[in-house]
């Protein structure tokens, strides 16, 4: 499997508080990679790294196939990027600020970025600083992607904006991907927004990567269990238990992660049955497994 | 990318740019227009080459806030922004540097052209008396040099980031400060006396703005 | 056609999508020749990873239901009248097992459902 995004016992520190810490990311090529956690947990810090805006402290960075921060404008011109707050020049118009971007990407496609400003109905006399915030969201993707880049490195490109510009913003990302064999590296903290269009997730929470997999096993592995009857205490376990909830008189609810079907003979094992294996979404899945990495000892996941 | 980025700073700069152009080309004509009834009267010449003398600190104090205009201009938008934007262009930092310096350059040809111009026009326009020559090109030199000097000084402190910038207006502060203290225990120490001598007194690195700035002289 | 397409359901959406079109199929919605929305409108429609779209008919062509002819899209097979109704047969039973397992929840009888069952199937005839 060949990366568009690797990074190997990365390390940063901002401040006292703050820190990232053996960070191993690996983003397959082609992959619409969601990047998870909550705010501050190390989202946009990542990012900053991955482009060459911030210098880490020690590990390894590669993208599409270059040395970070070293080798960062070769990555750069192949790399569509949309900050989490717009960078872009406000006192210019929105045909200058696609003029001035242009210059700078060797792949520039004036037609497409022609028929995406059709489309989202931007104004080109209009200067950046008078664009609402969907026009400005929009802006932003349309430089990234008329770019043509083989990656896309989004962080919350659509946080705040309204229903209908996400979904067009969205539209036009996927449009994009259909057409070109993209990597997306997307950042959200709009789980449900994720959980349609990304194949892989990775999981931060608070400076460390908690879990990175692919969607679909994320979602099957983790369920939560209705257990009648188990002991209160557990030897070895086909699964990981990542929370057990006792109420009195009902069955015990469990969080498992790894879980697969044929798992229910343990229980038969122990004495105990299963009465219902519930499926989680991603959101669950997500919370579940943050509460419980927040209050297991260090180590666990 | 050199067009692209020399458009931006064009449009960063370009309302005080033009002011600055009309004053380059103007001063000079402005200084010489009470010329002709000076040098009408008995010890006229002396009495003009006195009057441009009087005008002489408004030329490097005009290449001073030129230089300022284009080295700050250059930079403002992208510290508004944290450099975010400049930082992931595909290009590295000197390179993106070297453009902006040269692009402050040429737009900063403008007024030092206008000057030459004006000062040109304006020493066309007056008939000296024996004796008096006028420097207009020399003076067009002069200015030039003094406004290079002002630009490349203010564009490597904003080029810089924020702490730079703050470093060297703290010690601008800071020496401000110990005179003031100074100047409280009656010491005859005068720091900032010593300091102006050193820079703008040959050799010193800021001498082209002190001295006589005179169109016309003997 | 794909209003049920769900994102949070535990099945890949890729299966989901291939179950549904399937089905479509089997009941003659969807006839031998016609065409599937590209993957580019398929996925820009649903808002979902290209990908999955692609997923999803690469498995219905290899059970045979549909062909993807390059450059040009993709299209429904002829299937046998014998396969549509393995198909239906397969998507009714899906259907009485997901209610099966709601009745189980919820605690209701074989006997119950079967009552209840036969009321509406009177009724529904009605």
């Amino acid at each position: 499997m060949s990366l568009a995004i690797e990074t190997r016992e990365l390390r940063y520190r901002a401040g006292k508080t703050f820190e990232l810490r053996d960070l191993n990311l690996r983003v397959p090529q082609g992959a619409i990679y969601g990047y998870l956690g909550p705010n501050g947990s190390g989202k946009t810090t990542t990012i900053r790294l991955l482009l060459g805006l911030l210098r880490p402290l020690s590990g390894a960075i590669t993208v599409l196939g270059q040395a970070i921060p070293r080798e960062a404008p070769r990555a750069l011109a192949r790399t569509g990027y949309v900050p989490e707050r717009p960078h872009l020049y406000p006192s210019l118009t929105v045909d200058e600020s696609l003029r001035y971007h242009a210059a700078f990407y060797p792949d520039w496609d004036q037609r497409w970025a022609d028929e995406l400003v059709a489309r989202f109905g931007l104004l080109r006399t209009l200067p950046l600083s008078r664009l609402s915030k969907g026009e400005t969201g929009k802006l932003l993707l349309l430089q990234a992607l008329a770019q043509t880049p083989e990656l896309l490195v989004l962080d919350e490109p659509t946080d705040g904006l309204d229903p209908v510009v996400r979904r067009e913003v969205l539209t036009a990302l996927l449009d994009y991907v259909a057409q070109r064999d993209a990597t997306v590296f997307i950042s959200s903290h709009l789980v449900h927004e994720l959980e349609r269009i990304c194949d892989w997730v990775g999981i931060m929470d608070r400076g460390r990567l908690v879990a990175e997999m692919p969607m679909q096993s994320f979602k099957n592995g983790i369920k939560r269990l209705r257990v009648r009857g188990a002991p209160a205490l557990l030897g070895d376990t086909p699964f990981v238990v990542l929370a057990r909830h006792y109420v009195e008189g009902q069955a015990e609810t469990w969080i498992v992660r790894g879980w697969q079907a044929p798992m229910t003979q343990y229980f038969e094992g122990i004495g105990a049955g299963v009465q219902e294996v519930i499926d989680l979404d991603l959101e669950e899945g997500f919370v579940e497994l943050l509460s419980t990495a927040r209050t297991a000892p260090r180590g666990e996941g | 990318m050199f067009r692209a980025i020399l458009f931006t700073q064009w449009k960063w700069a370009r309302l005080p740019l033009l002011l600055g152009v009309l004053a380059a080309f103007g001063l000079p004509l402005v200084v010489v227009q009470p010329l002709p009834a000076l040098f009408a009267e008995d010890a006229g010449a002396s009495l003009a080459i006195e009057f441009m003398g009087s005008f002489g600190p408004m030329f490097p104090l005009l290449a001073t806030v030129l230089g300022l205009l284009l080295a700050v201009s250059a930079w403002a938008a992208d510290h508004a922004g944290r450099h975010v934007y400049a930082l992931s262009l595909p290009l590295p930092r000197w390179q993106l540097v070297l453009y902006r310096l040269g692009s402050g350059l040429t737009l900063l040809a403008l007024p030092l052209l206008a000057l030459w111009f004006g000062a040109l026009l304006a020493t066309s326009m007056v008939d000296l008396p024996e004796g008096i020559r006028a420097y207009p090109t020399l003076l067009g030199l002069r200015f030039a040099l003094a406004a290079l000097v002002a630009f490349a000084l203010f564009f490597s402190i904003s080029a810089g980031t924020a702490r730079t910038a703050g470093v060297v207006l703290g010690t601008i502060a800071g020496l401000l400060l110990a005179q003031w203290v100074l100047a409280l225990v009656d010491s005859d120490l005068n720091l900032l006396g010593t300091l102006v001598e050193v820079l703008f007194v040959w050799p010193g690195p800021l001498d082209i703005f002190s001295g006589r700035w005179m169109l016309i002289d003997v | 056609m794909f209003e049920q397409i769900d994102p949070r359901s535990a099945v890949p959406l890729y299966a989901q999508i291939a179950a549904r079109l399937k089905v479509a199929i089997a009941s003659g919605e969807l006839r031998a020749g016609a065409g599937l929305p590209s993957v580019r409108q398929l996925a820009g429609q649903l808002r979902i990873n290209p990908a999955t779209v692609v997923q999803a008919y690469r498995d219905l062509e290899t059970e045979g239901f549909v062909e993807m002819r390059q450059g040009a899209g993709t299209f429904v097979r002829e299937v046998t009248p014998d396969r549509r109704t393995r198909e239906r047969d397969r998507e009714g039973r899906r259907l009485i097992r997901a209610m099966l397992a709601e009745a189980r929840r919820v605690g209701i009888g074989a006997e119950e459902l079967r009552a209840l069952l036969l009321e509406e199937l009177a009724g529904g005839a009605a």
